[in-house]
């Protein structure tokens, strides 16, 4: 009920085998966060009590604003969204189909990581600095009093040296490491199974009976 | 003058068979089999517009388990958050524990423990009532036309009828209580102030149709202990008070709850406190020790949770109850949906409209477990006892247990839960050694 019906955009959603139930329930739950409003600001999610826990909550409320996710032209975040974009941003974490061939898993995985990519690199210049990790890692472990700065500082410079090793080989005394580039960014998960650790499997709610 | 004449008829005739079928069995506690009646021939209803519902259907059906809707409607993974990690670790700290939190912030986002507890459960299949027609659409004519049928029925003939039973039952009580307080305190008068709130206690669970099955009753709460229960709706009390007498544990209402409260207070020792009192959490202590300790008082009533919870899991118990001493009395009390919803989602309707909601559904079914009673272990502390006859109760009824706080509803939640969290987290990355 309210559903909106017959808009290109959810139509073509609806290819990303997302049922119509689980639109459904997404778009009451929709209408919940938004308090019946049609769009939803970033102040809505501040009524979810099982976030607040989440140390990383800033960067994930973070994401459903972001307009590279959104798949928008421009840059930068937006101010609002609609139940389209609450969807377009779903669509990241359904689970995968059986019957999914090479290219398609494929391209799954590497819109998973975009995703991914597009957490850490907070100013939007395609590349992951090492302070933009640093970042990432003093958040998630962030409200502990007794870890201090230095070792999430020398936690974030550990991971970076091995991404830099990873993606670059060994390098000269007078080479600096820019940052992680998308592709480099994919050649440190290959091999590991992403897909299966970010999804969010809806369970069979055999409500009985739709007649159309 | 042949109107006023038949009218006077009809209401005589009323009068009796409301004494005759309602009062009187009420007095005597007996019963005269009229609700087991009516149950049997709404299930067969229900089942018979379930099956026509599935035949309906034209999609088949996929054979993936089902699941009750009650406990959400996302897979969760409840692997601990140490193990999971582990599984993602291949170097120090890496990029895999971001994983692991943004999974779990979009779980939360799209569903999460807590709010859902706080509207009502929602059903497999559909029991007639437009309330909970979220999921169900148009299935068929003749369908249809037996929902109209129940809609007459609920609106026209079970609404008058219950709510004059009701209007019926809260007098009695009223007058009932106000005539025994007149009376020198005694064991008569305990007596009878028993009989008239026993007696009133049926008459209106007898106006919201009410099915009680009692479980284990050797196990009913004796005088000067403390009986606890989950808590779903304001009509808890009466489900209890139906079988056993209790002292209600409350704040002070106005208007017809004030009335009701000054009138039974004067017959039998009920605990209501004045608004101001209340935040004192000393003085209410100290008030409730009183009352435990004289042992010829009633049990007291009283429900530790706080607010009304949406009767699929139990929340935190405040401990407050438990600093009390005596012996604890758990009861469990777990309602059927099917046949209408008890749950009072305080935001969404006030008490009036909640009430007319009960007094439209078709009845109210649950099932009551008297546990047996607890008592504080020496080298547990208020909270743990709390969490030990929760566990009891969630155990018996068949709820899940949450950690959560029911003032949630209103709140938001406490800072130090957040940072117990994150510690936590904390803890276990030093301990893989991720530090320098």
């Amino acid at each position: 009920p309210g559903v909106p019906q017959g808009s290109a955009p959810v139509t073509s959603l609806l290819s990303l085998a997302v049922t119509s139930e689980q639109i459904e329930h997404l778009h009451r739950r929709f209408k919940q966060l938004s308090q019946d409003q049609l769009t939803i600001r970033k102040e809505n999610f501040d009524s979810i009590p099982d976030l607040e826990f989440n140390p990383i909550r800033g960067k994930i409320v973070h994401a459903f604003f972001d307009k590279r996710n959104l798949r928008q032209e421009s840059d930068g975040l937006a101010e609002e969204i609609n139940f389209e974009d609450f969807l377009t941003i779903m669509s990241y974490f359904r689970p995968i189909e059986m019957n999914m061939d090479e290219e398609q898993l494929d391209r799954f995985r590497k819109e998973k990581l975009k995703f991914l990519f597009h957490m850490y690199d907070s100013d939007h210049d395609g590349k992951i600095t090492l302070q933009e990790y640093r970042n990432v890692v003093e958040e998630l472990l962030s409200g502990n009093p007794h870890l201090e700065k230095e070792s999430a500082r020398s936690i974030a410079d550990g991971a970076m040296m091995e991404a830099a090793s990873i993606c670059v080989g060994q390098m000269g005394p007078d080479q600096v490491y820019e940052g992680i580039t998308f592709e480099d960014f994919l050649k440190m998960w290959q091999g590991i199974d992403i897909e299966t650790k970010m999804h969010v499997r809806f369970l069979n709610v055999d409500t009985i009976a739709h007649c159309y | 003058m042949e109107v006023l004449c038949t009218l006077g008829q009809v209401g005589a005739v009323w009068v009796a068979v409301v004494l005759g079928l309602v009062m009187l069995p009420s007095a005597l506690g007996i019963s005269l089999g009229i609700s087991e009646a009516y149950m049997w021939v709404l299930v067969k209803t229900l089942e018979w517009a379930t099956i026509r519902l599935q035949k309906g259907a034209k999609k088949p059906q996929l054979q993936m388990p089902r699941t009750p809707t009650a406990n959400g409607i996302i897979e969760r993974d409840e692997t601990p958050m140490e193990k999971e990690i582990a599984l993602l670790h291949r170097a120090d700290f890496e990029f895999s524990h971001i994983f692991y939190f943004c999974r779990k912030g979009f779980e939360a986002i799209v569903e999460d423990e807590v709010t859902q507890r706080f509207s009502s459960e929602e059903l497999l299949s559909w029991n007639l009532l437009t309330r909970t027609n979220v999921n169900f659409h148009y299935i068929s004519l003749r369908l249809t036309v037996v929902w109209v049928i129940g809609v007459v029925v609920r609106y026209c003939f079970l609404l008058p009828l219950r709510f004059s039973l009701a209007a019926i039952g809260i007098t009695s009580m009223i007058v009932g209580t106000t005539i025994v307080g007149q009376l020198p305190n005694g064991s008569v008068k305990s007596y009878l102030s028993e009989v008239v709130h026993l007696t009133c206690s049926r008459i209106l669970v007898r106006a919201l149709s009410g099915t009680i099955h009692y479980h284990n009753k050797e196990n009913r709460p004796q005088k000067g202990g403390i009986c606890v229960a989950n808590h779903t709706s304001p009509i808890d009390a009466i489900i209890l008070t139906n079988d056993g007498c209790y002292a209600m544990v409350g704040q002070v209402h106005g208007g017809l709850m004030g009335i009701i409260q000054r009138a039974t207070v004067k017959a039998c020792p009920h605990v209501w406190f004045e608004r101001s009192e209340i935040k004192d959490r000393h003085l209410v202590t100290k008030r409730l020790r009183e009352h435990v300790a004289d042992k010829s008082k009633l049990p007291i009533l009283i429900f530790p949770e706080g607010t009304c919870i949406n009767n699929t899991s139990v929340m935190m118990f405040k401990k407050g109850s438990f600093e009390i001493g005596g012996t604890i009395y758990p009861v469990a009390i777990k309602y059927d949906p099917q046949f209408g919803d008890a749950f009072w989602n305080s935001s969404k309707y006030n008490i009036v409209s909640y009430l007319l909601r009960i007094m439209t559904s078709w009845a109210i079914v649950c099932n009551v477990w008297y546990l047996p009673p607890m008592v504080r272990k020496e080298d547990e502390d208020a909270v743990q006892f709390a969490n030990r006859v929760r566990s009891a109760i969630a155990r018996q009824g068949g709820l899940t247990e949450l950690p959560w706080d029911g003032g949630l509803k209103r709140a938001k939640v406490k800072d130090t839960f957040k940072e117990e969290q994150q510690k936590n987290y904390s803890k276990m990355l030093v301990r893989n050694g991720s530090v320098g």
